[in-house]
């Protein structure tokens, strides 16, 4: 079993450091924007200077993680990220083609997808397994995968995590792609600690997760899932999902008839963290947190069809359960 | 606790086959030549695939209007390792690639338009990003299901076999081709440049007067299966990898530890896992990129390792130039050969021991001595260190 014994989220909800945030969450708006933390607090200036976005959450949500679950070196740090390192990659790209003459070396260092497991590691100086994911929309899933695999094999507690950042050239690609992306294009970032053995700290677990590239049937692959893990449909206190099949005025109703979940309350996650390629791992967090601060609930399923050709499933549910 | 290597492919400087790989380190011929982008006059020393995108468009069935070079190269290596591979559904079966670069080489074009202002295509752009490059391959093998990317710089290739084995010997998995696929681009030769690491003359790796790396491009890809999987696809075993690590040497993002500190834990590791002993070991493929930190680093981890007891060790990068993300992939492929042909190849363009450690690299081919078992190094960025262990026996 896989246990969640800390999380820690930068997004546009008050998620970070707050636990039962999921009860104050509301839906992004126009205006609406990602809530910082005091990076200040995590980075000593003359780096944080260097730091991109998606450098700074990462390093910021990994100390985080790690001061609640007061482990100091977890035994592998394990990142998923869809796009990894933008910013330093459109500056570095721009520089290569305007600057004439010896190029600063800083954005290319930093433009690597494992940029943010390698700082982490090098922060902490960790020795563990360090490993980066970047598989579209279920790079999170499989950073998960690694981390669950990671503890069969006898590791006791992985930082895992996942983080995307937005840039404003992203906006215009879309645009020109004629993709309308409700509720807008961000960034975000969500670390965990995932233990082998349950604790007090314990927020949830984590009974089974899944990842699968082109796939076909989705409603199949959901109810295989369940089955595998001895939950029916109906022992589902909650769907989140993200990418309904057609998007249509009423997109909870597409999303439960699509995937045979007429009876479930399903809620779209995408309304609330705003969309980047790991977004689940928000709504992992948010699962594990509702879950620990709501008794009833006993099972959550998180349901990533972001892209319609790759299915990402986190079953989480309470410890008790 | 070793996975079966049933299928070999790779794509490289020196080769558009495994065939060609193997005569062209038999011949101690380099694949590294003065090359240029197209509509570029800078000329410079890589180790570019003699293919182009065109040739190997018709050559796999390509017709999409856009598809990067990096998924081209891997889908060619791929090919090659699945050997017409059948599907079962009763076979679990996975894709593992890896890169650094993804669609970058058509990315750099998009921006290059889009700055000045000519006309951009921003359908490109859908290739730009790493996943999408594995997405290809896996369609194209008719692979659904586990299919991942790993991107941790040079070490990529490596990790992507380390998670296959994993994946298999878990048993999440019957069958996995895992490997690694970089093309050249101007943005990672712009990168190594920057950094002051790219050498104008040949690479000379773990020699004195070493000054750089040449970089290269390519992909290879590796075919692992378990006994069950076996039992359906009638493949033969090529080898056995039989040990893996990744430690992280947390010292700096780009330079490795003086002491090699990573290398030297997923080195021990490694040899670990294979159960194999240190003087079991017949030949060391280095990541030996030819910069003065990695070669220097690298020779004392080795001899944190072996101490006085120094296996024979050469770095292939002097015939492929160095491949990033595909480097581990295509040294492991190298490993596989030098197993099953008895083969320790040279590190072409040494003169000199470092002086530091005086370590000599192998440099005339050698045929004579049995080759049993192979370590094979991938270092990155990052501090990301993987060590490889391939043999003949479980």
């Amino acid at each position: 079993m896989y246990y969640i014994s800390a999380a820690s989220t930068i997004s546009h909800q008050p998620a970070f450091l707050n636990a039962g945030f999921s009860g104050v969450i509301e839906p992004l708006h126009a205006g609406s924007e990602l809530i910082n933390p005091d990076y200040k607090e995590y980075i000593e200036p003359g780096l944080l200077r260097r730091m991109s976005k998606i450098l700074r959450m990462s390093v910021a949500c990994s100390g985080a993680c790690l001061k609640q679950s007061q482990i100091e070196q977890p035994d592998a740090i394990v990142v998923g990220t869809g796009l990894g390192c933008l910013l330093d990659t459109e500056k570095f790209l721009n520089n290569a083609l305007t600057i004439k003459g010896l190029l600063p070396p800083t954005s290319f260092i930093q433009s690597t997808h494992n940029t943010m497991a390698g700082q982490i590691s090098l922060r902490l100086g960790n020795h563990g397994y360090n490993m980066t994911h970047t598989q579209n929309s279920v790079s999170f899933e499989h950073a998960l995968l690694d981390a669950m695999l990671l503890i069969d094999e006898g590791e006791k507690h992985i930082l895992a995590g996942a983080a995307d950042e937005h840039i404003e050239f992203l906006d215009e690609i879309s645009r020109n792609l004629n993709i309308k992306p409700a509720p807008g294009l961000t960034s975000g970032a969500s670390f965990f600690i995932l233990s082998a053995e349950k604790s007090e700290r314990t927020l949830a677990r984590v009974k089974d997760a899944d990842a699968i590239g082109l796939v076909g049937n989705i409603p199949e692959k959901i109810s295989m899932f369940l089955d595998r893990n001895k939950v029916k449909s109906g022992d589902l206190d909650l769907v989140l999902f993200a990418g309904s099949k057609v998007v249509t005025k009423d997109e909870i109703e597409e999303f439960q008839t699509f995937m045979k979940m007429e009876n479930l309350h399903c809620m779209d996650y995408l309304k609330y963290s705003g969309i980047y390629p790991t977004a689940s791992a928000f709504a992992m967090h948010f699962a594990a947190d509702k879950i620990r601060h709501t008794r009833s609930l006993k099972n959550i399923l998180i349901c990533n069809s972001l892209i319609h050709s790759n299915l990402g499933l986190i079953l989480i549910q309470s410890v008790e359960a | 606790m070793s996975v079966r290597i049933t299928g070999i492919g790779i794509v490289s400087a020196i080769g558009l086959t495994v065939q060609e790989n193997l005569l062209a380190l038999k011949d101690g011929r380099t694949g590294i030549m003065p090359f240029s982008f197209r509509n570029d006059n800078k000329t410079f020393l890589a180790g570019a695939v003699r293919a182009t995108n065109t040739d190997l468009r018709k050559e796999l069935h390509i017709h999409d209007q856009y598809v990067s070079r990096t998924a081209l190269l891997g889908l060619k290596a791929a090919c090659e390792a699945w050997q017409n591979g059948k599907h079962c559904d009763e076979i679990r079966t996975g894709l593992i690639s890896s890169t650094s670069v993804g669609g970058m080489d058509l990315s750099e074009k998009f921006y290059s338009a889009y700055l000045h202002g000519n006309n951009p295509d921003f359908e490109i752009l859908r290739m730009h990003d790493s996943g999408s490059t594995t997405e290809k391959i896996a369609v194209e093998l008719g692979i659904s299901g586990y299919i991942n990317t790993l991107s941790t710089a040079c070490s990529s290739g490596a990790n992507a076999i380390m998670l296959g084995a994993r994946l298999l010997l878990q048993g999440k998995l019957d069958r996995v081709l895992v490997g690694g696929t970089d093309a050249l681009t101007n943005f990672t030769v712009n990168g190594f440049r920057s950094l002051m690491i790219y050498d104008e003359q040949w690479c000379r790796p773990f020699d004195e007067s070493r000054e750089g790396l040449n970089l290269g491009e390519g992909a290879a890809f590796l075919l692992l299966e378990n006994e069950k999987s076996i039992r359906f696809s009638g493949n033969r075993t090529l080898a056995f990898l039989n040990g893996w690590a990744n430690a992280a040497d947390a010292y700096h993002q780009t330079a490795s530890s003086p002491e090699g500190k990573g290398a030297t834990l997923a080195i021990q590791k490694a040899i670990e896992k294979s159960e194999i002993s240190l003087s079991g070991i017949s030949y060391i493929n280095t990541h030996g990129t030819g910069t003065k930190n990695n070669d220097l680093s690298e020779s004392v981890a080795l001899k944190n390792v072996f101490g006085e007891h120094m296996p024979a060790f050469s770095s292939t990068k002097s015939f492929t130039g160095h491949t990033l993300a595909a480097a581990g992939a295509i040294e492991a492929v190298f490993s596989v050969l030098s197993i099953q042909h008895q083969l320790i190849y040279p590190n072409i363009n040494f003169r000199s021991a470092i002086p530091e450690t005086g370590l000599e690299p192998v440099t005339i081919l050698q045929t004579e001595k049995p080759v049993s078992a192979v370590l094979s190094n991938s270092f990155g960025f990052g501090g990301n260190n993987s060590s490889l262990v391939f043999s003949n026996h479980e």
